[in-house]
């Protein structure tokens, strides 16, 4: 079988181009140029790049002292949202750890005594180390009760152990509360919802 | 520049690396002078440390040693070392990055500063201390262990024979700052510049490594090749100055053409100095000519190399570029003489402070070229093999024999005066081709170049 060669379509260099010399200073003139941009320039700190302005062309983030402001939408590491009284919202439904395509949310449920729900999380624990930031679960969830909105990436740690996360470290930020909730806790909601009870 | 288009440079989209205010202009200055200064401590230290050894071992053996101490190893091997950190930040300076700054000193108050990258150097030293060594075993252990050795002494030897200072008085000694005052002078620098093509071949050879072996028969073949350009584009030089010694062609480099013009290699030999770049540059193997390195393929002879050994090759090629640039100011920019107003300076200054002076100006211009063997290291992609097999021996080469040629025959004609004539006329149309008008328009030589029609190729008409 014959090779077939691709046609190179290349535009013919020129008589000053063909001797190089030319475009040998002109190169070392760019390269030239910019150092003596980044070497004298004061850089601009500005996280935001494109922003940047100055005699100082760098184009590079010192990550951990500079950060770039993330997008509204950007998917951090979980957190599980608290109520009212400081218990997470999660109802141990397990659709959370169904939907994951990644299989790193582990949770065993147990039950309330004395309150008007029946269920609650005793182990929800999520290995951020397998978690593929996808964002299925928070849109499983029919409680609002996790949420990828921490702004953090999953964090630097010394052994893969310390990667997985358990409910108390999950469970953080301003409690919430919609007015959706049939059952209020502590006590049994009005009409029906009491036959719930045991 | 990744994402510059044809029509918009980036510079002009952001509207940045517009303007340097007053403040960078004054931080530069300041800097530029602090830079300045402390070559010139350094100078007095090294001038300083061979009057001190003179004194106490007496003139020969002082000066033997205090200018080995002085030149090979506080000059050469610690502005080698500090080059191999120069090359990451300067390169990073030129690709718009800011290069290693992670390692930083423990300082009370000083933590978040990173020097420079300074302390990188340390890292890296116990890094390669403190690596194991490895030996292939079908390898042959005695060469392997030799060849390191061999890449980098000759190096050492190469700098002996360089001037970097006159006679001076000091501290009521006469220092020199040359190791050796060799007749033979460039001779003895071809001799052991050769040398070093051994060391990285028996490196290549020793590893029993398809890779090594690729990366050292490059080597070989290209360190061969362009030591002929090398030795030929300085012929030249040595007509005009009727001399082996780097000294005496320093001392030469003194005087004046017609009066006004500086007797720099520079202005009798400018194709020869274009030749003799590009040959030292691939000399050293390094970008645009590191092929027997070929980082990204075949990453060369010394793949089989670790820790300290593998260290010997690295600082070896820094050490290269530091002797190549000081030779080029030897031989081409006037070594350690400024080009107008030497006598009334030395007048001015007194024969010690001028002897100084002259060391500085040395140390000034070394450092420069230095500088720019490194900027054109992170400016040129690298040759294909052919490529250099091609600028090596059919440009180079017929370019440096026919500037020994035209050397020659205008030293016979009219003496210095028709060579500086010569070498002015070739400058003149170097830079009239450099900075002339821009290129011939393509469009008249596309019927002669024509890329071939792809329509029907024979091939296809085959089948």
């Amino acid at each position: 079988m014959a090779i077939q060669s691709l046609p190179v379509i290349a535009e013919p260099l020129g008589a000053r181009e063909r001797l190089y010399l030319r475009e040998v200073v002109r190169g070392v003139g760019i390269t030239a140029g910019h150092f003596i941009h980044n070497l004298f320039g004061i850089r601009d700190p500005n996280p935001e790049v494109l922003e940047r302005r100055g005699f100082n062309l760098d184009a590079a983030q010192q990550y951990p002292e500079e950060r770039k402001q993330l997008p509204p939408g950007y998917r951090g590491m979980h957190r599980l949202v608290p109520r009212e009284d400081g218990k997470p919202r999660c109802v141990a439904c397990y659709m959370c750890a169904t939907v994951c395509p990644a299989q790193c949310i582990y949770i065993e449920a147990g039950e309330y005594d004395a309150e008007g729900i029946e269920k609650y999380p005793v182990r929800f624990e999520i290995d951020e180390l397998r978690c593929i930031v996808c964002g299925f679960c928070v849109e499983a969830c029919p409680k609002d009760a996790i949420r990828m909105d921490t702004g953090r990436h999953s964090p630097a740690v010394l052994s893969r152990g310390l990667a997985t996360f358990d409910k108390e470290a999950l469970l953080e930020g301003p409690a919430v509360t919609h007015p959706t909730d049939v059952l209020t806790y502590g006590k049994p909601a009005r009409g029906g919802a009491a036959g719930h009870r045991t | 520049m990744s994402h510059a288009t044809a029509h918009a440079p980036e510079l002009e989209v952001s509207g940045r690396g517009r303007g340097i205010t007053s403040a960078e202009i004054v931080r530069g200055t300041f800097w530029t002078v602090v830079f300045l200064v402390f070559l010139f401590a350094v100078g007095l230290v090294y001038a300083l440390l061979v009057a001190g050894l003179q004194k106490l071992l007496g003139h020969d053996w002082g000066h033997a040693i205090g200018s080995i101490l002085s030149v090979v190893l506080l000059f050469v091997m610690v502005l080698g070392a500090l080059l191999t950190m120069a090359d990451r930040k300067w390169g990073s300076l030129v690709q718009d990055r800011l290069g290693p700054n992670r390692a930083r000193l423990p300082i009370p108050g000083l933590k978040n500063s990173s020097f420079g990258g300074i302390p990188h150097l340390a890292a890296d030293v116990v890094k390669m201390l403190t690596k194991e060594e490895t030996v292939p075993a079908a390898g042959a252990r005695f060469v392997f262990n030799l060849a390191p050795a061999l890449a980098f002494g000759p190096v050492i030897v190469l700098f002996g024979v360089v001037p970097m200072s006159p006679d001076f008085p000091l501290w009521g000694e006469s220092v020199r700052l040359q190791v050796a005052d060799v007749d033979q002078g460039l001779l003895v620098v071809f001799g052991a510049a050769s040398i070093a093509v051994l060391g990285t071949t028996l490196a290549g050879w020793a590893s029993n490594s398809k890779y090594a072996l690729l990366g050292g028969m490059r080597a070989s073949a290209q360190m061969i090749s362009y030591e002929v350009t090398l030795g030929l584009t300085l012929v030249g030089l040595m007509i005009v100055f009727g001399t082996l010694k780097l000294d005496e062609m320093t001392a030469g480099q003194a005087t004046h053409v017609w009066g006004w013009l500086p007797a720099w290699g520079v202005f009798f030999q400018p194709l020869a100095i274009i030749a003799y770049f590009a040959a030292a540059n691939a000399e050293l193997k390094r970008a645009p000519f590191d092929l027997p390195e070929g980082e990204s393929e075949i990453v060369g002879y010394f793949i089989e190399y670790s820790g300290l050994k593998f260290g010997l090759f690295m600082i070896s090629e820094y050490v290269e570029v530091v002797i190549f640039a000081g030779l080029f100011t030897a031989m081409f920019f006037g070594g350690y003489h400024l080009p107008w107003g030497e006598a009334s300076l030395a007048q001015l200054l007194g024969p010690t402070a001028m002897g100084l002076v002259q060391l500085w100006v040395f140390i000034v211009k070394t450092v420069f070229f230095c500088w720019l063997s490194l900027i054109v290291r992170w400016t040129f992609p690298r040759f294909r093999y052919d490529q250099v097999m091609n600028l090596g021996w059919k440009m180079l080469l017929p370019l440096s024999l026919a500037n020994v040629l035209v050397t020659g025959a205008a030293m016979l004609w009219g003496g210095r005066e028709a060579a500086a004539a010569v070498g002015l006329a070739e400058l003149a149309l170097l830079l009239a081709y450099v900075i002339g008008a821009p290129a011939i328009s393509r469009s008249g030589e596309e019927s002669s170049l024509a890329p071939p029609s792809h329509e029907a190729p024979a091939a296809h008409a085959a089948h």
